[in-house]
């Protein structure tokens, strides 16, 4: 869905009233500029005649000028996508865009990547964690399950890795379309990809189920991986301090915590099932 | 070798729930910075303020790199919130022209000192009350000043 940008001109003073007035009427987030302050609000949230009621308000308290109008959904990430540099994980993995040269077999697994505003180029701690991890499991023939893919590079390295069958989903349409783009860069036909969350999974089970997403997420999904676990639970997204809990809810969930490793404060963990 | 800062942005986002829309996208994205990673460190490192405007200070550099401080929730934010009338459920309704207490006006005041250039507590109520007046939310209760 498409965001509307209010360009608001006002006393400083009153720029952070007006935000969190605007933020009553859903707007979600705001720039302050030098002149006042820009808003954003999602299309179909927007009510015209709720921001009308508030701009007459202050109008009689304060001098300000608005103007709306609609931006357009593109990939905004462009710009970094456009030169980000390769990475590898372990000596392992070698993980590069289209424009960048293949690594000529140096690696034991190469991965390409066009990532257009989905999140896992391998350049973030927890990406390269969840690797790194994976690459420790034996994924022979195994069934993989990735929740909240990104660009769905876990799950194309468990096809390299051996998996027989993946089956990934998220919650973001750009992220679906990056997956199935991903896919065919990769040769990855075992991929199967859907827009959705685990709530919307029919259910089946999967040897391992791989979750790189954030703590409150994962605390509240953890009971479900549950369900679709029959053997190993890979989680990331979170900071070291926060792995107590991570730990306390998956264990009460039947799983063990078989290893851990951390980088930059950021956590990953193996979970098996008893 | 100290890195050479491009620039500075002063946003407001609700914790736990930065994607790479508007404003977040064109703002960081076309410094060059990776806005995946800026939201996956936002949302982890807002996670506790889940929902709520956060406002954060962004440092850029000329290397493409970032850092950022999440400041205290603004003063308008709290305001509202304290003048938000809860009827039965918890729903809350606003009313019209809302107020607040002295006291509520003081909590205020001790969450946002580490931000404002104030001494005292009560400099920092007072600013708080003078938010209050420009909202037109009254303050109810015996004025401390």
């Amino acid at each position: 869905m498409d965001y509307l940008e209010l360009t608001l001109t006002v006393e400083p003073d009153f720029s952070e009233i007006l935000m969190a007035e605007l933020a009553e009427i859903a707007f979600d987030s705001f720039i302050e500029t030098e002149d006042g302050l820009q808003a954003y609000v999602l299309e179909g949230d927007f009510e015209e005649r709720k921001l009308k009621n508030l701009m007459e308000v202050y109008a009689e308290k304060t001098p300000l000028i608005y103007s709306l109008k609609k931006i357009e959904k593109q990939n905004w990430n462009k710009e970094w996508e456009s030169n980000f540099s390769p990475i590898e994980v372990l000596d392992q993995v070698f993980i590069r865009a289209t424009f960048h040269p293949s690594s000529e077999g140096k690696y034991k697994h190469e991965i390409i990547i066009t990532p257009k505003m989905s999140f896992g180029t391998g350049h973030h701690e927890t990406t390269s964690q969840m690797m790194q991890l994976q690459l420790e499991i034996d994924h022979q023939n195994k069934s993989v399950l990735d929740v909240g893919t990104g660009t769905g590079i876990l799950a194309i390295l468990a096809t390299k890795l051996g998996a027989a069958r993946i089956h990934a989903f998220d919650i973001d349409e750009w992220s679906v379309e990056n997956t199935i783009e991903n896919i065919g860069l990769n040769n990855t036909p075992n991929i199967s990809i859907e827009l959705g969350t685990i709530a919307t999974q029919k259910q089946e089970t999967f040897d391992i189920v791989l979750a790189n997403i954030n703590r409150n997420i994962l605390l509240e999904e953890i009971p479900s991986y549950a369900k679709f676990s029959n053997e190993y639970l890979l989680v990331s997204g979170f900071y070291e301090n926060d792995v107590v809990d991570i730990e306390a809810k998956a264990e009460s969930c039947g799983f063990k915590k078989i290893k851990q490793i951390s980088k930059n404060n950021w956590a990953a963990v193996v979970f098996k099932k008893h | 070798m100290a890195k050479d800062i491009a620039g500075y942005l002063k946003l407001q986002a609700k914790g736990g729930q930065a994607n790479p829309a508007p404003p977040i996208g064109p703002a960081l994205g076309s410094k060059g910075i990776n806005i995946m990673e800026f939201c996956k460190q936002f949302n982890a490192r807002t996670q506790d303020k889940m929902g709520q405007v956060v406002p954060v200070l962004i440092t850029y550099y000329t290397d493409k790199s970032f850092e950022f401080v999440i400041k205290t929730p603004p003063t308008a934010i709290l305001l509202i919130e304290s003048s938000k009338v809860k009827k039965g459920s918890d729903q809350p309704n606003r009313t019209k022209v809302g107020s607040v207490t002295w006291d509520q006006v003081k909590a205020i005041a001790e969450t946002k000192m580490p931000d404002l250039n104030c001494f005292t507590i009560e400099s920092a109520m007072k600013m708080v009350a003078g938010t209050a007046a420009n909202m037109g939310i009254t303050i109810t209760g015996d004025s401390p000043f």
